[in-house]
């Protein structure tokens, strides 16, 4: 048995085929969407997006020349422009979406990940799976994307853009980043927690 | 999949049962007076319904209403242009970009920044409307439209990440500097209520009625 988290609607569990999707009779809510070799695609991927992580966010992505003098700048050094220039709520928050939740969220996937692939289940599995089920829409790196592109046509007929190693280390971390994500199997994470949870309710 | 009954739907809260919300097991609720408890599964607390729900997604909702005005009214950039001053709200910026022929840019950032914003806030207004009332029809569409909210919520955001990368892009010393405004704050409150009120608001609710 299980019921649709948006209507409520119960209903008897069927398996469905890897690649296939299961949706709510009801509400057309999106079940399952069993995936074929999860665990190893969503170890891979965390890890790469781990690795591309650093060069991304702090090398710069692109630097203008205009009459000799260059700007460039890089996630962070954006996020830091806004605590220099005293609007700490809002670089608080941009700090926290575009470089903390979604760090936090491939150490998370990593280590659920890893632990699975090597049949290790210690207790704090089950809590970290949850913080990143919590954190999943809070990290937003493709609106950040989004974000360069826009700067790029803003910019491009004003100067010169170079695009430094950063833009391309953060298109890569953020193609990582969403398929480790959308990788992961749920229900098959889940399922393998709750078989080997050896501690008490 | 199919419904245990097909004359009249039967939800989990009719069978004693809640779902869990974090790892999406069915919970016992039977023979427990409780209105919450610990999920064996996961540890979070499961709820029959999300206590206290409908009042926090309206008061959030009515506070990302309110931030709205100085968000659109206040200027969200500033550039110095050769020690000029010029200050720019979301909309003068959007109507910079039509007037320079821009029309694909000047298009998504009015979708992120304004269309996106008051559809979420009138979207979850509707939708709360439709509880209290129990407008019972268009049941699935508004779960749908209640899905596409919880979805878009974090686009919004999109003005403030590029407001952060011109200030570092556009830096030349005296000659122009670009910087973020008072409406940033309020911008990033209403961004923050409105995904926060998406998260408090418990969607069995609509099917309840």
């Amino acid at each position: 048995m299980l019921a649709c988290p948006d209507c409520d609607l119960l209903l008897r569990k069927v398996d469905i085929a890897p690649g296939a999707v299961s949706l709510c009779p009801r509400c057309g809510r999106n079940l399952d969407n069993p995936k074929k070799d999860s665990i190893d695609k969503t170890l891979a991927l965390a890890m790469s997006g781990l690795i591309l992580f650093i060069p991304a966010n702090f090398m710069p992505i692109m630097s203008l020349n205009i009459l000799g003098m260059e700007g460039s700048g890089s996630v962070y050094t954006s996020i830091i422009a806004f605590f220099g220039s005293g609007y700490f709520f809002v670089a608080a928050i941009l700090g926290l979406t575009s470089l903390i939740f979604p760090f936090v969220k491939l150490v998370l996937l990593f280590t659920v990940s890893i632990c699975l692939k090597i049949k290790l289940y210690p207790t704090f599995l089950g809590n970290l799976l949850r913080c990143h089920h919590h954190l999943d829409e809070w990290g937003m790196l493709e609106v950040y994307m989004l974000g360069i592109l826009i700067s790029i046509i803003k910019l491009h007929h004003m100067a010169h853009i170079n695009y430094d190693p950063g833009f391309f280390c953060f298109v890569g971390l953020l193609i990582v980043a969403l398929s480790s994500s959308s990788a992961m199997d749920d229900h098959l994470f889940w399922e393998l927690i709750e078989k080997n949870k050896t501690y008490g309710t | 999949m199919t419904t245990t009954d097909t004359e009249k739907p039967v939800t989990a809260k009719d069978a004693g049962l809640a779902v869990c919300h974090d790892c999406h097991k069915l919970v016992d609720f039977r023979n427990i007076s409780a209105s919450t408890l610990s999920c064996p599964r996961c540890g979070a607390t499961v709820h029959l319904r999300y206590k206290g729900s409908l009042n926090n997604t309206w008061a959030l909702v009515i506070t990302a209403a309110i931030l709205t005005f100085p968000a659109n009214l206040l200027p969200i950039m500033s550039v110095e242009y050769l020690g000029q001053k010029d200050l720019s709200t979301i909309m003068d910026g959007i109507i910079y970009f039509f007037q320079s022929g821009s029309y694909g840019i000047g298009a998504v950032i009015f979708t992120a920044s304004i269309l996106v914003p008051c559809f979420k806030i009138i979207g979850i207004v509707l939708i709360l409307l439709s509880i209290h009332f129990r407008w019972r029809g268009w049941l699935r569409h508004k779960t749908v439209m209640f899905r596409f909210i919880k979805f878009i919520g974090r686009w919004s955001m999109l003005d403030i990440f590029v407001i952060a990368l011109m200030q570092v892009l556009v830096t030349f010393g005296s000659l122009s500097t670009s910087g973020a405004g008072p409406a940033g704050t309020y911008f990033t409150g209403v961004v923050l209520s409105t995904m926060f009120a998406a998260i408090t608001f418990d969607a069995r609710l609509l099917w309840d009625s």
